[in-house]
């Protein structure tokens, strides 16, 4: 079994020269990371904190001040490296002339694939992504969702065994953005390892197994979701058709073994998935007019 | 979106060639990308502007004798000719990585396992294709004017010397044909070319460490300037002032960096109907490949230490 890391990132240091200055910004500063095979990673910190920058490394698009970071146990600086990473960067633009099959086929072929094999493996991602239909109009015609689906389609050409994902649901409305959680469960399920950076924490907490966050250039907390947002004196239950004396008595049950009751309150639904059902509704209504 | 997992389960895994350091492939994917990004930015327009200056010129021309019409046809095509695939190779280069860096496709390209100097190779490639492309589309618009111009001259002369003694129409169509359309032109448009293949190396040499296009057109038409001026300047110098090692030395510089982009106008003596000797041909043609390579080196070394 492999048990090298899918991203191993050591004492990471980047600084920055700001022109005309002579002085240095720091992006990044001594990180250390381990991404294992098989799980979802979440690089979450604000805006600058150096997010962006870690992935370019790891991708080999920027290049280290000290330390050094491995995909698999290659170097970042081997372009080999690259061979089996999917990447989609930040708000992606594609080339606006290309449709969105011809760029599928353009990011295959710099994969190595060829032919009848590119083509099929082209229709099944415009299929997995639901882009089918939008598969000969140009890109500069796409909605923001559009591009972001193609730019996962382009990332997963070449089968790869590392998904790099920078903030992959930046500016895309509640459906596609569940579209896109969905698809990276989806990786997860096939083994694929997702390395994704972000700051809409309710997202990264849904789908990561594990956390890094990330402030000024050092990484502040990392560890197993579960465990870092614990609380580990207080427990949860949630009930369902439980009657007011059941509460009560559960209640005075506590009070019996010295527990304080922290909260009472009815469950209620999440923001994002009332606003799904509600655009659903929406939908149908429109269909049977 | 859909869950179909069945579309890429690992029965039907996709199997991607192992990984080559280097792969013509990739560049021939990177080249056909730049040449369909140039073509469906309409870049080829420039060539009606072609068409109408050299159909315009041919109507204009015709109250000169047959000769001088020939003559000025020919000034008039391979100088438009000659600017035009300038101007194409500077304004097409010019942007073309800036514009991936600002768009972040670049990201996306060297994500992969993709070189780096594969990516720039690709990209000139692509410039020098459509550039190729262009000056056959030039050259057959123009051949294709002067032939038949010289049929009409031809037909004509034939018409005026009807009653003349058979020698003397030989030597008239002689002459004609001597004037007009000839193989000596052949070289003419290669050495243009070649001056545009360098023109385009050089740009996107700038365009790795220019901040935007306007930086690189800039810098380039300075550059176009001093290529064009620098060979009179040095002969001015060397003969005005005492040239010591210092001068030469800097004269030598200049003369690197900036290429004698006189010595790549062969065409003033198409014009007049002087054939190009092989060895001047072969030099020139020498001195344009070796600059678009040395270009192109630079170039890759500069991205190489470019962050993106």
């Amino acid at each position: 079994m492999n048990t090298e890391p899918a991203v191993a990132v050591h004492r990471l240091t980047k600084v920055f020269p700001v022109p005309l200055h002579r002085q240095w910004v720091g992006a990044v500063r001594d990180l250390d990371l381990r991404v294992e095979p098989g799980e979802v990673y979440g690089l979450l910190g604000p805006n600058g904190s150096g997010k962006s920058t870690t992935l370019k490394i790891i991708l080999g698009l920027v290049s280290p001040t000290r330390g050094r970071t491995e995909i698999f146990g290659r170097d970042s600086n081997r372009v080999d490296s690259r061979e089996t990473v999917g990447f989609l960067p930040e708000n992606p633009y594609f080339y606006k002339y290309l449709t969105g099959a011809e760029t599928l086929r353009f990011f295959g072929k710099l994969c190595g694939l060829r032919g009848k094999q590119l083509q099929k493996r082209s229709d099944e991602l415009l299929e997995l992504v639901g882009l089918t239909n939008a598969r000969n109009r140009r890109l500069g015609t796409y909605s923001k969702g559009m591009l972001q689906r193609i730019g996962l389609a382009q990332a997963l050409i070449n089968e790869p065994k590392l998904v790099v994902l920078d903030e992959p649901t930046a500016g895309v409305d509640p459906a596609g953005s569940r579209e896109i959680r969905d698809l990276i469960v989806d990786l997860k399920r096939r083994g694929i390892t997702v390395l994704l950076s972000s700051h809409l924490l309710a997202q990264v907490q849904e789908i990561c197994d594990r956390v890094g966050i990330l402030a000024n250039g050092k990484l502040v907390r990392e560890g197993r979701l579960e465990e870092l947002i614990a609380i580990e004196n207080q427990t949860e239950l949630v009930l369902e058709n439980a009657s007011d004396t059941l509460v009560s008595e559960i209640e005075a049950l506590a009070a019996r073994s010295n527990a304080r009751l922290v909260a009472r309150r009815k469950s209620t639904t999440t923001l994002e998935r009332l606003f799904l059902e509600a655009t659903k509704e929406g939908k149908s209504i429109t269909k049977s007019e | 979106m859909t869950n179909d997992e069945t579309n890429l389960n690992d029965e039907s895994r996709t199997v991607v060639a192992p990984y080559r350091a280097f792969s013509f492939a990739r560049i021939a994917a990177i080249t056909t990308n730049t040449l369909t990004e140039l073509t469906r930015q309409k870049v080829f327009y420039f060539l009606l502007i072609f068409a109408l200056l050299l159909i315009g010129s041919s109507a204009f021309l015709a109250r000169f004798t047959f000769q001088q019409e020939f003559q000025i046809l020919k000034d008039v095509s391979l100088g438009a000719m000659s600017i035009f695939t300038s101007l194409l190779a500077i304004i097409a280069t010019a942007r073309l990585i800036p514009q991936d860096i600002e768009d972040r496709t670049v990201y996306t390209i060297l994500a992969k396992p993709v070189p780096r100097f594969e990516y720039l190779l690709g990209k000139l490639m692509g410039v020098l294709l459509l550039l190729a492309i262009s000056i056959l589309v030039m050259g057959a618009m123009f051949v294709v004017v002067l032939y038949v111009r010289e049929q009409t001259a031809l037909h004509e002369t034939a018409r005026q010397f009807a009653n003349a003694p058979r020698d003397q129409l030989d030597a008239a169509l002689r002459g004609l044909r001597a004037s007009a359309l000839n193989v000596d032109i052949l070289p003419g448009i290669i050495i243009i070319y070649l001056k545009a293949c360098l023109l385009a190396a050089l740009t996107l040499f700038v365009s790795t460490f220019a901040s935007t296009n306007i930086f690189t057109v800039v810098v380039m038409a300075v550059i176009y300037f001093i290529g064009h001026l620098q060979a009179t300047a040095r002969e001015y110098w060397l003969q005005e002032h005492t040239a010591g090692w210092m001068t030469r030395a800097f004269l030598g510089l200049v003369a690197l960096f900036f290429p004698d982009l006189q010595a790549f106008n062969l065409i003033d003596d198409i014009v007049v109907g002087a054939a190009i000797s092989l060895a001047l041909f072969a030099k020139t043609a020498a001195i344009g490949i070796f600059y678009t390579l040395i270009y192109t080196l630079l170039g890759t070394f500069v991205f190489y230490g470019k962050e993106l």
